[in-house]
């Protein structure tokens, strides 16, 4: 069974 | 290294090095050590990025995808290259042509 897709984003951290 | 461009489905992408990656908790969080930076990619993104061990077109790169998920080739598509360009936005990748595989 295929996972559901979710679109991918890049999530700067501030750290 | 190119930046500044406009991907395409024939560029070919890898991970650039000098980061520092872990799982936390089905997510893929990055450390840029060079920028000091830390990222989150999610659970796609990381799938995303481990596709990317080695150099592979971004097409290729879709289909791996598509065998995994549950998603259309064109949302896959536009979801890919615009995750992508933000990845090589903060040159945690680099980018070559088909053809010019490093």
């Amino acid at each position: 069974m295929k996972k559901e897709w979710n679109q991918p984003t890049l999530e700067v951290l501030d750290v | 290294m190119i930046t500044n461009k406009k991907l395409t489905l024939d560029d070919v992408v890898v991970q650039a090095e000098g980061n520092i990656v872990s799982d936390m908790d089905g997510e893929k969080v990055m450390l840029n050590v060079s920028r000091g930076k830390y990222f989150n990619l999610g659970d796609v993104g990381g799938a995303i990025w481990d596709a990317m061990s080695a150099p592979r077109s971004i097409r290729n790169l879709v289909q791996i995808l598509m065998v995994e998920y549950n998603v259309e080739q064109s949302v896959c598509e536009e979801h890919v290259l615009s995750f992508l360009g933000n990845l090589l936005d903060n040159q945690l990748i680099d980018v070559g042509e088909e053809g010019t595989r490093q």
